[in-house]
């Protein structure tokens, strides 16, 4: 274990070192990596919720915040937990180089998660567009492994292009599920492409979820959140049960570094997972 | 309340002096036309004019808790004989604080480590950096002799002489200064001081602090101020106009005692190099620059905004009605253009009714405008 | 890092793929016997060697740097070579400013056939180097913080009353606003009687609030660029008039969009010498300013001062009192001084003075304070990138993080560097350091170079192309380093 001079019981800053296990090609700018604490006593000690984000980091390039996006199952079962991250910077960039065997440095779990114990009884409704996918996986698996607790769970999933359409290995898991109603849409007509087409919000008009004991999670790149956060609306949906998760550029991830604020809340802290409601009360700026 | 003690100039270097044997001392030292805390030896201190360590400070002091860069950890990693692609990487962190004693603060300087604790200390997570300094640092703060001109500690419910976040306050009197403990770690400070009681001093002292009171500007009244800035919010037009000769140059926020944003930066590489934090200004575009070039405060409008609000409702907000800043004036007397953080809280809150929302902050108390308001406050240990 | 332990060098050379890296090759494989402190760094052209490069190696403690390209006129990219000449040159002249023994650092010209020529320059480089030892490293050498506050003797009458055009210059702005100009930009009091801040006058209430005077001191050409594209007016002191006509030259205003507003000016405040004579402190509770007299109220007292104890170090040699471009121009212009024998800032005259290694001493002293806020920056008229800073970037990392004096001046150098030739002398950076870090000193550096080598003073033509953008065949002023 790394020394801790400060005197206190735990570095919020220092991270752990894992070793990436698993790396998974999602579609060309996604990839999926899979890590384990060296430390067996930090990782027997590490637990997580669905929601919940971590600081992965390259050593020497830097952090960047990701949502832990396997169920809190996966580390007993699989003995791993997973970060999906899409290649746009620096930082991003360094981790797609990186290849089963490397070490990274891991700062989990951050922030609030899905409140999924108020949401027994009812049924979820699970709104991802594209790398937003990330988030609502973790929920999703989460629900569906206690489904009977549950009313019915839908997914719509919807990206660019079928190729940018990560956790393909999924799919067919996903589509043939039991528990789970899934919708797959693309943006654009593609050659063999067996499943909708469309824009998200018009899917789900399409798709007319009924807003009864049903709680909205929705996730995806901002003038996705927009349109869609609209339909639900327009569906009857409250904005009390319309969840999302938010991201914002963050450092330290224990709300003091000043970025990720809305208001008096920190993302980092007091979120990243909001309701429309909550968010409806804080400043509008996004 | 515990007693007075008195020393003369010579006497209170000789103890600084003493001090820097065990202590990493930390005082006002002229350096050009400009004032910084810096580290001094004892020798310096002994030989030092009592008068030169007394200046305020160009920079505020929160250099002495928290560094402009410092290293949070330090990696190095060693190849693997048979594949050398594989890493072994060990993380270090540096020594704990050292023991330090930071001599010089004005009140509004000491009250700015309070406005400090609440998000680097009283959080889930606490900063243990911040902590281990903050623990190790004793406090010695002299009482203001006068007000400058750009002071407003008034508006924030605080006073030339208030002692919140000192360990041991001193007033300037004839012939040398009157010191008093304020925590048990000032009393500890001041034992074997040798200073000479000074109960008679009392009276002198109470007159000091009550004339340099006088001479500050009265205060507007800032009851319910949190509320009324949440609600200046969507006035975009309000907040384009007053920031319109704004540089985004974020000396303001280096400056300030209680601006608290860092970045985290990683240097070197994995096989030798240090993840640093470092101060950072929310005045610069880049600070929420994100990957996808997306910017939620693109405009400087809507940086000044955070900033005015942070201090003045969204920290109150959040740490019951407490106001983030501490009134030094340092953003006034150095701002490049002139710009005025009074001027921008009382244009905020002009016309604007504090109503329903945020429901919190005005259910919240106001407590340091209490405590500023009652002289028998002063003197009383206050918990960190 | 020297594996001989002192009998290497630290010498980085970077060398012109096309002709001086073909002349080591040339050398090598004629097996002529050469020095090997030199470690080479290929580049495509001498055109690529940003001075950047250079001070980065010197600041992080290379003992020599080296820099070899194509002779003059045979640029493979046909005038590279020509560009780095100028730039060099003027990097050649800058170094001893922050204490880098200029002879630490050559420029010269090798072709690809020459073997033994790049065998003879590079020997004589190396064994220059050695004479002058291993550079002084910057944590070994005494910080100091010494610097006498002597006041320039102004070359020119200063003085503070009111202008008698004033009204004239209001009524100008009212009509031009009248006329369908979106506002102007101006100055009215600020937060006290000795402060004065922008304002974008849009009424004709706001107009009425501009004042001209001692305490207009900020330099509004760096709004500008904020306005591109839209029709906005400025008043200019003659300072701030060059720093307009500078971007108007580089083309990042245009002409047509902005109309400029002038009076003569008769010198502006340094407010911290004012303060200065005041009570640690003091409430300024009035002023009046009538000929060269300022006379500050605080307190019930009265402190009177002339211009010539509390002006800004900039005003006391300031040839261009009057806007050198403008449109409209209220009043008799200033009478215009001859250029000054000595128009250094007190900061360089003071460097002048110094070793080399008191030099460095120096800014060691003077960046320890230093709190990296950047707002020399922000106040630069001529820092047009803005938001896309190079010191900002970590790919190329210019600068790190850490907050040692290393890096917080090679910010200084950056900002210089990019200021050569292009820099007004508008003293807005200094003036607006919290820390009163005399920042200007660098670029003055380069700006009496330039002057000396090139003739030439940013600012004074909207047509003019900054030296560093252009260059001659036959440059007469720059001779030749020959090291073979």
């Amino acid at each position: 274990m790394s020394e801790n001079n400060c005197g206190c019981s735990k570095n919020p800053y220092l991270p752990e070192v894992a070793t990436v296990l698993d790396v998974i090609t999602e579609s060309p700018t996604i990839k999926s990596f899979r890590v384990r604490f060296d430390n067996e006593e930090a990782w027997q000690n590490f637990s997580h919720e669905p929601g919940q984000v971590g600081q992965l980091s390259v050593f020497g390039v830097g952090e960047s915040t990701f949502v832990i996006n396997t169920p809190p199952s996966s580390k007993a079962e699989n003995g791993y937990i997973q970060f999906s991250v899409m290649r746009a910077g620096e930082v991003t960039t360094a981790i797609h180089k990186l290849r089963p065997g490397d070490k990274v440095g891991v700062r989990a779990p951050l922030g609030n998660f899905f409140p999924y114990e108020q949401w027994k009884g009812k049924s979820v409704f699970f709104v991802g567009g594209g790398i937003g996918m990330a988030p609502i996986r973790t929920i999703m698996l989460h629900l569906m492994e206690h489904a009977g607790d549950y009313g019915q769970l839908s997914l719509l999933y919807g990206s660019k292009s079928p190729e940018d359409m990560a956790y393909k290995a999924d799919l067919p898991g996903w589509l043939d599920s039991k528990v789970l109603k899934t919708t797959l849409t693309i943006d654009r007509e593609a050659p063999n492409w067996p499943h909708r087409v469309g824009l998200i919000p018009n899917v789900l008009k399409e798709l007319n979820p009924s807003p009864d004991d049903c709680i909205a999670v929705l996730c995806g790149p901002p003038i996705m959140i927009k349109f869609t956060l609209a339909a639900f609306r327009e569906l009857g949906f409250k904005d009390e049960n319309i969840v999302t998760t938010l991201e914002r550029r963050m450092k330290c991830g224990i709300g003091i570094c000043g970025r990720c604020n809305l208001g008096s809340k920190y993302v980092c802290l007091d979120g990243p997972v909001f309701t429309q409601a909550q968010l409806n009360d804080l400043p509008p700026e996004m | 309340m515990s007693s007075l003690l008195f020393a003369t100039p010579k006497e209170l270097t000789g103890w600084l002096a003493k001090l820097a044997a065990g202590h990493r001392v930390l005082a006002p030292r002229q350096e050009g036309p400009a004032v910084v805390f810096r580290p001094q030896t004892a020798e310096q201190l002994a030989a030092a004019d009592a008068e030169a360590l007394l200046k305020r400070s160009t920079s505020s002091p929160k250099q002495a808790m928290l560094p402009q860069s410092e290293t949070l950890v330090q990696f190095t990693s060693v190849k693997d004989a048979e594949d050398p692609s594989k890493l072994t990487t060990t993380l270090t962190v540096p020594e704990a604080a050292e023991p330090t004693v930071l001599f010089g603060c004005r009140p509004c300087d000491a009250r700015g480590f309070v406005v400090l604790d609440r998000p680097y200390l009283e959080g889930p997570l606490k900063d243990p950096y911040y902590g281990a300094r903050r623990e190790a640092t004793v406090i010695v703060t002299q009482a203001c002799p006068k007000a400058f001109s750009t002071c407003f500690c008034n508006w924030v419910g605080s006073n030339p002489a208030d002692s919140e976040g000192s360990d041991i306050l001193f007033t300037v009197v004839d012939g040398g200064y009157a010191l008093e403990a304020v925590t048990e770690k000032g009393a500890a400070l001041l034992e074997g001081a040798g200073f000479a009681p000074a109960d008679d001093k009392r009276q002198a002292v109470e007159e000091a602090h009550t004339a340099a009171a006088q001479g500050l500007a009265p205060s507007p009244d800032l009851a319910g101020a949190p509320a009324k800035i949440a609600r200046r919010f969507t006035d975009e037009a309000f907040w384009t106009k007053e920031t319109v000769k704004c540089l985004s140059c974020g000396a303001c926020t280096y400056l300030c005692p209680t601006c608290q944003c860092f970045t985290i930066t990683d240097e070197g590489s994995q096989l030798n190099g240090r993840r640093l934090r470092s101060w950072d200004s929310c005045m610069t575009p880049l600070f929420t620059l994100e990957t996808s070039g997306h910017n939620s405060r693109a405009a400087k409008s809507a940086r000044m905004r955070n900033r005015v609000s942070h201090k003045f409702s969204f920290y109150p907000e959040r740490y019951s009605g407490y106001f983030s800043c501490v009134g030094c004036g340092r953003c006034v007397v150095s701002c490049p253009v002139s710009l005025d953080i009074r001027h921008m809280v009382t244009a905020a809150i002009e016309g604007i009714e504090a109503e329903a929302k945020p429901a919190a902050t005005e259910a919240a108390p106001q407590p340091e405008a209490e405590a500023g308001k009652d002289k028998n406050a002063k003197g009383k240990p206050k918990k960190r | 890092m020297s594996v001989l332990k002192g009998k290497e060098l630290r010498i980085v050379g970077f060398l012109c793929n096309w002709c001086s890296y073909g002349g080591a090759d040339t050398a090598g494989t004629a097996r002529a016997t050469q020095p090997t402190d030199l470690r080479i760094i290929r580049v495509p052209c001498s055109g690529r060697v940003n001075p950047l490069f250079v001070l980065k190696a010197l600041m992080n403690g290379a003992d020599g740097v080296l820099v070899s390209g194509c002779h003059p006129r045979d640029c493979h990219y046909s005038a590279g070579n020509f560009y780095a000449r100028r730039r060099l040159e003027l990097l050649k002249e800058f170094l001893p400013v922050i204490g880098i023994d200029p002879r630490r650092f050559e420029y010269t010209w090798v072709s690809a056939s020459e073997g033994p020529r790049w065998k003879s320059v590079v020997t004589n480089f190396t064994a220059r180097v050695h004479e002058l030892g291993p550079a002084p490293k910057w944590e070994d050498v005494p910080a100091r913080y010494d610097m006498p506050e002597d006041l320039v003797n102004p070359i020119r009458p200063l003085g503070c009353g009111a202008h008698p055009s004033l009204p004239e210059l209001k009524e100008a702005i009212k009509a031009a606003l009248a006329d369908g100009l979106e506002g102007v930009l101006g100055w009215k009091q600020g937060f006290d009687a000795i402060h004065a801040e922008p304002v974008f006058m849009t009424t004709p209430e706001e107009v009425d609030s501009l004042i001209w005077g001692p305490f207009n001191v900020q330099n509004l050409a760096v709004q500008l660029p904020l306005y591109k594209g839209r029709k906005i007016g400025v008043v200019v002191k003659g300072c701030d008039s060059k720093g307009v006509v500078e971007l108007m030259a580089e083309e990042l205003i245009s002409r047509d969009d902005v109309k400029i507003f002038g009076m003569g000016c008769n010198g502006t405040v340094n407010v911290s010498r004012i303060l200065a004579k005041l009570p640690e402190g003091a409430r300024i509770d009035g002023c009046t300013c009538k000929g060269s007299k300022i006379t500050v109220l605080s307190g019930g007292e009265s402190y009177e001062m002339t211009m010539n104890e509390v002006a800004q170090d900039k005003c006391r040699i300031c040839t261009k009192p009057n806007a050198v471009l403008s449109d409209v121009f209220c009043g008799t212009p200033t009478t215009e001084p001859e250029e000054p024998e000595d128009g250094r800032s007190p900061a360089l005259r003071f460097l002048d003075s110094l070793s080399l290694e008191e030099r460095m001493g120096f800014w060691k002293g003077q960046m320890e304070r230093c709190i990296a806020c950047h707002a020399c920056r922000g106040a630069c008229p001529m820092c047009v990138c803005r938001d896309h800073c190079v010191s900002d970037s970590r790919n190329p990392e210019w600068v790190t993080q850490e907050d040692t004096v290393q890096q917080k001046l090679f910010f200084q150098l950056i900002h210089a560097q990019h200021l050569a030739g292009r820099c007004t002398g508008c003293y807005e950076c200094e003036r607006a350091c919290p820390m009163d870090i005399p920042v200007f000193a660098l670029k003055q550096q380069f700006g009496r170079t330039i002057k000396k080598i090139f003739s030439y003073g940013a600012g004074l033509d909207p047509k003019g192309t900054p030296p560093l953008l252009t260059y001659k065949v036959d440059e007469p002023t720059i001779k030749e380093h020959d090291l073979a």
